[in-house]
């Protein structure tokens, strides 16, 4: 049975000023078709455990080497493999920290009731989904302390480019844009900022009474920051308004220099590259003054391993693996990402070099529109795959490879394809009985199907 | 059983005096330093019996976060083992047995330490390895003997037994609360991956 919570278990504590605040989201005469309800879920009395993360985030050094001598890591190491089952099959702690098995997201998607501790109350877990580079769909299992948590380190990010955020009652602190023919979208309020307006919007036409509300629906909430994949701040490009938020956050794929470039030139504030993670939140912020993405969570370890598991040299490139983080619904012990970088230090402080992560991809319809790769996934949402990916070929016709066991009805999923690009597109279905390790999910030999790229 | 062995104490003191090296990190993949492969045939050869090389193979490992635990009990076992008092009374088979098939039931639930630093882990560990060979503690009655064992060994299967009840129950809870929040609605993020 799913649970349908109304606006009391959404908004707990919610003020009249809140209240306002959620009506002008709704209800301003430019609103976009909310097709959604999602809310903080804080109760009051959890604001000032929120507010004393920050206050600790906010300044504390980070130094992600993997050192049992770290004396936080010795105790995170040490509760992990007493309270999550999945750790404590590894029996005692190890004398190394390398000599702990890894664990990838595979892992993670095969049962993540095992990573989850045993001392964790259930009443409060929430959950989000998320696809990712590989394919294999994923639960993530969280809680509305660690939701509320993300903001310590966009603050953090958002610190560095000279930005103090300022929005309180009244203001819209954070617009999430996205561009997606299905997208979850809804209106809310963050309450350790004084209940400033939240507004997550999808900038495709479908939801929109009339497409020519996008632009002053955007002026009249005046979002101090805005978020988005660089697939929708590319289609925010396309829309004409005057509001200038003070920060944009880019996250979930790979933010190419032009587009970055062509955000900062239409909109005058820094564009900032978060590399995040549904499995461990904000990870590093990009600095083009170092070249590189520097790390923002003070208790959270970094490896970079080799294809074998085996930390490569100082300096090398590999794969990043984490250990530690703030979600203490799913704590992660020597947790490979997927993702490629170097560790380094730049000007005395340590960064990802070199970060190469999900770049995104346009796919062209039969009929020559363009379409998010999201719009891939939400389009294959119902079926059971374990793990897939989506090549279009120069000639615009598609290849779709399922890999690993499956009980999905490939017909139905070639349908749905087909439903998605157009019945006359090109398809073809193959399936593969091993899973693919190092999947990437879309591909397009198309040249207009990166999104800014130089 | 129908043979007085050495005292207990003999075998539990033993364990809690296990060497650094037996503690080691068991070697699966490239990672830990204990071949344990080696350490089995060391101690085949120290029972007079000859090592199989399938039976052998099966204590090299590949899947670090599975086998490390039980593999890190073989070393602690082989250990055992080695007490001149068992040495040349357990069948080669019974040795594979032990070290192999016993030690993954065992280190399924407790951490192979345990065996070391637990009193009531040793009296287990140390009641099995005289079981096998044939003997009983010195000083004891067949019948208590028996009794004991008993007690010792069920009491922990059956507090195993609970414990994976248990686990199994939470993690049928963890994915039914996870499943019971509607799709997608979860909880605000300022920005989404």
């Amino acid at each position: 049975m799913i649970d349908q919570p109304d606006d009391a278990q959404r908004f707990p504590g919610l003020t009249p000023a809140g209240e306002q605040m959620l009506r002008f989201l709704r209800e301003h005469p430019h609103a976009p078709l909310y097709r959604n309800a999602s809310g903080h879920r804080l109760l009051p009395e959890e604001l000032p455990q929120v507010r004393a993360f920050a206050d600790a985030v906010r300044d504390a050094g980070i130094d992600p080497r993997a050192d049992l001598g770290q004396s936080w890591l010795r105790d995170y190491v040490a509760v992990a493999m007493r309270q999550v089952p999945h750790y404590r099959r590894y029996g005692s702690a190890p004398e190394q920290f390398t000599d702990l098995p890894t664990i990838c997201r595979g892992d993670l998607a095969r049962d993540v009731a095992a990573f989850v501790p045993d001392d964790m109350p259930l009443e409060r877990l929430i959950n989000f989904r998320t696809t990712g580079l590989t394919g294999q769909p994923l639960l993530i299992a969280s809680h509305p302390l660690v939701a509320a948590r993300y903001l310590a380190f966009h603050e953090r990010a958002l610190r560095r480019f000279g930005i103090e955020l300022t929005s309180g009652p009244g203001d819209v602190g954070v617009m999430l844009v996205g561009w997606q023919q299905r997208c979850f979208t809804y209106a809310s309020v963050t309450p350790q900022r004084g209940e400033c307006g939240l507004a997550k919007i999808n900038l495709h036409e479908d939801d929109w009474r009339d497409v020519a509300d996008r632009g002053p629906y955007i002026d009249a909430l005046k979002p101090e920051v805005m978020t988005g994949d660089p697939l929708s701040l590319a289609a925010l490009l396309a829309i004409e308004f005057a509001h200038r938020p003070r920060a944009i956050l880019s996250t979930s794929m790979t933010l190419l220099p032009g587009l970055r470039t062509a955000l900062e030139a239409r909109f005058d504030c820094p564009v900032l590259d978060v590399y995040s993670l549904n499995e461990a939140g904000p990870i590093a912020v990009y600095d083009p003054a170092l070249d590189a993405h520097v790390l923002l969570q003070p208790q959270m370890a970094i490896e970079i391993l080799d294809a074998e598991g085996e930390p490569v040299a100082p300096g090398e490139r590999g794969e990043i693996t984490l250990t530690g983080g703030f979600n203490f619904c799913l704590p992660l012990l020597r947790y490979r990402t997927g993702d490629h970088a170097a560790l380094e230090l730049r000007g005395g402080e340590w960064v990802l070099a070199g970060l190469s992560g999900r770049a995104p991809v346009r796919f062209r319809t039969h009929s020559g529109e363009w379409i998010n790769n999201i719009d891939v996934t939400h389009a294959l949402k119902p079926f059971a795959l374990p793990q897939y990916a989506l090549l279009q070929a120069v000639d615009g016709s598609l290849k779709f490879d399922v890999h690993g066991y499956h009980g999905a009805d490939l017909g139905e999923v070639g349908a749905a394809l087909q439903d998605l690009f157009g019945a006359g597109a090109a398809l073809t279905i193959a399936t593969h009985r091993e899973p693919c390790d190092k999947l990437v999910q879309y591909r397009s030999e198309l040249a207009e199907a990166a999104v800014g790229g130089d | 059983m129908n043979q007085e062995g050495p005292p207990l104490e003999q075998l539990t003191r033993r364990l809690l005096e296990t060497p650094a090296p037996f503690l080691g990190e068991p070697r699966i993949g490239k990672q830990g330093n204990v071949h344990v492969p080696a350490l089995v045939a060391d101690l085949l050869a120290a029972f007079g019996a000859s090592a199989d090389i399938d039976a052998l193979k099966r204590f090299e490992g590949s899947d670090r976060a599975k086998e490390r635990n039980p593999r890190m009990l073989t070393q602690i076992l082989c250990w055992l083992l080695m007490d001149p008092a068992l040495r040349g009374k357990i069948t080669a088979n019974e040795l594979i047995r032990l070290l192999f098939e016993e030690t993954n039931a065992l280190a399924e639930k407790v951490a192979a330490k345990d065996f070391v630093d637990s009193d009531e882990r040793r009296e287990e560990l140390s009641r099995m390895a005289l079981r096998s060979a044939g003997l009983r503690p010195a000083g004891e009655s067949k019948n208590v003997s028996e009794d004991r064992w008993l007690a010792v060994s069920s009491r922990e299967r059956t507090r195993l037994a609970a414990a994976s009840r248990a686990a199994e129950e939470r993690a049928r809870a963890i994915r039914e609360a996870l499943e019971r929040k509607a799709a997608e609605e979860s909880a605000d993020k300022w920005s989404r991956e």
